[in-house]
């Protein structure tokens, strides 16, 4: 027996072969377009913005480490203990009431000392590349200046100390470390808040110390030591790697996702690309048949096809590189405000090449079924009839899949940031298709049992589904994969969208105000009385600490000897609010004890939420220590709380009784809610800058629009992504109803000869795909909405709210455009004559 | 001195096509012997199994039983893709729907069995062979644009392009006018004649078995008649 063609004639036939444009491998073409071009454009994104927090996380940390604590600067001895790592920048942050003239607005002011900054240079607008300012002067962002309506020169007061306008900051090059704040920066010198009566004991205001480290130092290595040397000190550490602070979670759950929904395209194109080669070698029978003829082998058939589809698989893979490479700007510019993201073109090669080998891999194994079946077609073919199916060998099937399979389960697992999740979802996609595959062949065994109607075309209609050659397998896998996929989108963007409208609560108060003497509570509401009858005003005493140990009185966990927080236990991380009361505080109920009485003089006591109760096993009994202003403080717990979360009034974890804390300098918070239809807030605030130079106001409406704008993003990029999985479900579903119909194509003539009308053929169709479909939808329905689910509150952590009537319509739309879709391609063919048709076939 | 080989020596022919009771048996126990340089028909009614008989003896099909062997290879002892190698360059098929590769050009169709056989030179003589066949005008036309005696053309080319020294005719002329088919046998016969080619015809056109020196009939998978045509001059 002579050997295999060699790969250059066989390339020669393929190429001949292969007609223009690919046809009959477009959706071949198009499934790895989507798939490699959402691969490239997430990881060209997650890439860039890794390389991003990792080269500028010094700059955007602004140090190798920070270290900062709430209401007090650093001890003597800690103060010693960072000097000696390296160079040392302290500050402190606060919120602020800046004045100018008639005009008031809340600011966050950043005192720096003159080391500021360690890294990178601050630069203000008439080009001045700065330090801190000198005493007695402030640099002022841009928008504090308008608000304001002050410029270079102007004085501008904060709490009792007046300034002078130093400049208008242009680069701030820490502005990103900094995170979420509440009003645009001022930086001042270090000594200004404290002369300016703003770090008064009990005052709300966080010392941070940032540290340049020797270039030998390791940062992770440092903050471990500074952990165990300071256990109990309340610090709360961030490295260079971890400088942006909710970036780094962010853009984790954000990878995670990418790399699913990139991974879903992949599967979801991969059941595109099995259907794609199976009907393209379907359509090529008689070509290979007549090859068969002439002498080719079944290794050279093989050979030419393998060659075709890999040709169209590297065109539709280069293709999808290049668009993933061109939309990545557009990701960039959606995102540009949560992460640090560099815009412009970029090539990362390592994302290119990782995103052209799972889909050059997944064509392989989802081509290789059909490809080897096609091998095995018999020369007589040509002489037989149209229908026999292609002949499998299962056995032959398993080395080349199960290596293609191995090889993509390796590279995701290898380049994955969550291998876990990276494997459930493997599994997870494995056992859908299994799922699939299994409803595919319960459907056909379903059909053929079942009596044979009365109705000939019900009957026809139902013998469409079984007979030998049926698509059936492919048009269930592919139809389930597709209104999958709809049912997702619904119902991850109606979550979303709820989530957005709960987690930005209609009902909040206008004002919170920090920072208002304890002494002047009186005062306070009187000034606000003065200048907005009606107001109503709430406050409560405000303190911070850190949870150190809690559990039974005898066996305590220390949290500074946990190796991780437990999960839903996050008060444990770094400082919470804490405050104290006679009285259960308004919106939350006591779910499990009793309350303290009023004028309550004992043993301290602390009142708990109940999650965090249930988070970390603590009863009724149980003890809590918290750091506050460097002692710890014991109190046994007495109550547990269910807290309303979505009132964003005071919702505090611990409440203490009054003897807990009261001795502890503090100060109160206070919110202001304005009657309805009082929009002239200037009065208010003025009177609070004056009367009340020490607190600082945050306007809830300013801060409520940027979280309603920072959600949208997120959901903006979660629909962006999840569209790609939906676009190429949609592309697989007109492809696999596309083949099918090429198949059906000789009965439809046939039928048509013998005289059914047209409008008998239109409804033998539409029955057909209306019994598929109906069996479908209900398992699009739990599959997708199950995805969903997973998505929506196991990775992002938002609550399951999807919108079923919307959800539903959706799914509806998807099944008409299933239906609608077999139904148009026929059009044509039934508008022709009888004989006409014929001569097409 | 020692007789060549046959072209075909077959004996005792079972074809089973289907298995358990939609098992048919289309050859029952077919005996011939084909000298080489003969041209043969088969003749019979739709049904009687002449164009199986082809499939087997062209090893486009394997026999169910009986030995076969063509050109000194034994043909039922080959898998199907031994069957394919041992065609290569040695057997010519024409096939009545012609069968042409749709997406390739006249001159590509002839050249593919010659690059399958591995000839080197498989363009020139490809377009040599389409000359011959009066088509060099034609080369780089798909079959979709020529005619139904065109493509015929194309396939008898293609058949015997690698010169095989047997060739296969099944109903050539069976979707062709009458004038364009007599046209056309009298080139296959020239081409045959040419290369001094085994022919075997499939038909149950009378008038063109009585071309051939040696005319088989066939009924319900058997041999009904074996006859020499003394009108052709062997």
């Amino acid at each position: 027996m002579s050997a295999a063609l060699p790969w250059r004639t066989a390339w020669a036939i393929a190429r001949r072969d292969l007609s223009a444009r690919f046809r009959g491998l477009r959706l071949l073409l198009v499934c790895l377009f989507l798939g490699v071009g959402a691969l490239a454009a997430i990881g060209t994104l997650t890439g860039g913005i890794e390389r991003e927090l990792s080269t500028r996380g010094r700059t955007i940390l602004g140090g190798d480490i920070e270290v900062s604590v709430w209401q007090r600067a650093p001890s003597a001895a800690e103060a010693a203990a960072l000097a000696r790592l390296g160079t040392v920048s302290t500050g402190s942050r606060m919120q602020a009431m800046a004045k100018a003239g008639d005009l008031a607005v809340p600011v966050e002011l950043k005192a720096v000392d003159a080391r500021w900054p360690l890294v990178g240079a601050a630069r203000l607008t008439d080009g001045r590349s700065v330090k801190a300012p000198p005493p007695g002067q402030a640099w002022l962002a841009e928008g504090a200046a308008q608000r304001l309506g002050v410029t270079t020169g102007d004085p501008v007061t904060i709490g009792t100390a007046t300034l002078r306008v130093g400049g208008i900051i242009a680069d701030e090059p820490d502005r990103l470390g900094e995170g979420f704040t509440l009003g645009p920066v001022v930086l001042v010198d270090s000594a200004m808040p404290a002369a300016a009566g703003l770090t008064a004991p009990g005052a709300m205001y966080r010392s941070k110390v940032r540290v340049a480290l020797p270039p030998s130092a390791d940062p992770a290595t440092t903050v471990e030591a500074l952990k165990r040397q300071f256990p109990d000190a309340g610090f709360e550490y961030r490295t260079r790697d971890r400088a942006a602070p909710g970036a780094e979670r962010f853009v984790s759950r954000m990878g995670e996702f990418l790399v699913l929904v990139g991974l879903a395209a992949l599967a979801i194109a991969g059941i595109g690309i099995g259907g794609g080669v199976s009907s393209y070698l379907e359509a090529r029978r008689t070509s290979i048949a007549t090859l068969k003829v002439l002498g080719a082998s079944s290794a050279d058939i093989a050979r030419i096809y393998l060659l075709q589809i890999a040709a169209a698989a590297i065109a539709g893979s280069l293709a999808g590189l290049v668009a993933g490479v061109l939309v990545t700007p557009l990701f960039a510019a959606a995102l540009g405000d949560l992460l640090p993201v560099a815009g412009g073109l970029v090539l990362d090669p390592a994302a290119l090449v990782r995103a052209a080998a799972y889909g050059l891999l997944v064509a392989l194994v989802f081509a290789v079924p059909p490809l080897l079946a096609a091998r095995r077609f018999p020369a007589m073919a040509l002489m037989r009839a149209r229908v026999t199916p292609l002949p499998s060998n299962r056995r032959e099937l398993v080395l080349p899949i199960g290596l293609g399979l191995a090889a993509i389960a390796s590279l995701a697992m290898l380049t994955a940031a969550q291998p876990l999740v990276t494997a459930w979802f493997l599994a997870g996609a494995l056992a859908l298709l299994a799922l699939l595959g299994a409803l595919g062949w319960a459907i056909r065994a379903g059909a053929a049992r079942v009596p044979r109607p009365r109705s000939p075309l019900l009957r026809l209609a139902l013998g469409n589904l079984h007979r030998p050659g049926a698509q059936t397998g492919a048009l269930v896998t592919a139809l389930g994969f597709g209104l999958s996929a709809f049912v997702l989108l619904a119902a991850v963007q109606s979550s979303l969208d709820a989530n957005i409208d709960r987690r930005v609560p209609a009902r909040a108060p206008d004002y919170f105000v920090l920072d208002v003497p304890r002494d002047r509570a009186d005062a306070f509401r009187a000034a606000i009385g003065a200048v907005a009858p009606g107001a109503e005003v709430r406050t409560v005493p405000a303190l911070r600490g850190s949870i150190l140990a809690y559990g039974p009185k005898d066996a305590m966990v220390r949290v500074s000897s946990l190796k991780t927080i437990p999960e839903d236990a996050w008060p444990l991380r770094g400082e919470r609010g804490l405050t104290y009361s006679d009285a259960v505080p308004e919106g939350n109920t006591v779910t499990a004890g009793t309350w303290w009485p009023k004028g309550y003089a004992g043993e301290p006591l602390v009142s708990i939420d109940e999650r965090l109760a249930q988070a970390l096993d603590l009863k009724i009994g149980d003890y809590l220590g918290v750091g506050l202003l460097g002692v710890e403080r014991k109190a046994r717990i007495t109550s547990l709380r269910r807290i309303d979360w979505d009132s964003m009034g005071f919702n505090y974890v611990l409440v203490f009784s009054p003897n807990a804390l009261a001795d502890a300098p503090h100060n109160l918070a206070a919110t202001i809610d304005l009657p309805d239809g009082a929009n002239d807030t200037g009065p208010l605030l003025r009177a609070l800058v004056r009367g009340f130079p020490s607190s600082s106001v945050i306007e809830v409406g300013g801060v409520l629009t940027q979280a309603r704008a920072l959600l949208n993003q997120v959901s903006v990029a979660v629909l962006a992504a999840a569209s790609v999985a939906v676009l190429a479900g949609v592309a697989v579903l007109l492809g696999a109803i596309a083949a099918a119909r090429a198949s059906r194509l000789y009965d439809n003539v046939i039928l048509r000869v013998l005289g059914a009308s047209r409008r008998q053929l239109l409804a033998l169709q539409a029955l057909e795909y209306g019994l598929l479909a109906s069996v479908l939808a209900g398992v699009a329905l739990a599959l997708g909405s199950g995805v969903a689910w997973l998505v929506v509150v196991q990775l992002f952590e938002f609550d399951w709210l999807p919108d079923w009537g919307e959800v539903l319509a959706v799914l509806a739309g998807g099944l008409a455009l299933v239906i609608l879709f077999a139904l148009g391609g026929s059009l044509p063919l039934l508008r022709a004559k009888p004989a006409q048709a014929l001569r097409e076939l | 001195m020692t007789s060549p080989l046959p072209a075909i020596a077959a004996h005792d022919l079972t074809l089973r096509l289907g298995s358990g009771d939609s098992a048919v048996e289309v050859l029952r126990g077919v005996g011939l012997t084909v000298p080489q340089g003969q041209t043969l028909a088969l003749l019979g009614p739709s049904g009687s199994g002449k164009s199986s008989l082809m499939a087997v003896l062209s090893g486009l099909e394997r026999t169910t039983a009986g030995s076969l062997t063509v050109a000194g290879e034994d043909f039922a002892a080959l898998s199907e893709d031994q069957l394919a190698a041992a065609r290569r360059g040695r057997i010519g098929i024409v096939l009545q729907a012609f069968h042409l590769l749709p997406t390739m050009t006249a001159l590509e169709n002839v050249m593919t069995p010659l690059e399958l056989a591995g000839v080197t030179d498989a363009r020139a003589r490809a377009e040599a062979e389409l000359e011959a066949v009066g088509l060099g005008h034609r080369l780089n036309h798909y079959p979709a644009q020529l005619s139904g005696g065109e493509q015929q053309r194309v396939a008898i080319a293609r058949a015997l392009a690698p010169r095989p020294p047997l060739v296969f005719a099944d109903e050539p002329t069976g979707n062709l006018d009458a004038a364009t088919g007599t046209g056309i046998m009298d080139l296959l016969f020239a081409r045959r004649a040419e290369a001094g080619a085994t022919l075997v015809i499939i038909t149950h056109d009378a008038a063109l078995a009585q071309r051939c020196e040696r005319v088989i009939t066939l009924g319900d998978g058997r041999i009904v008649s074996d006859s020499a045509n003394h009108s052709v001059p062997a």
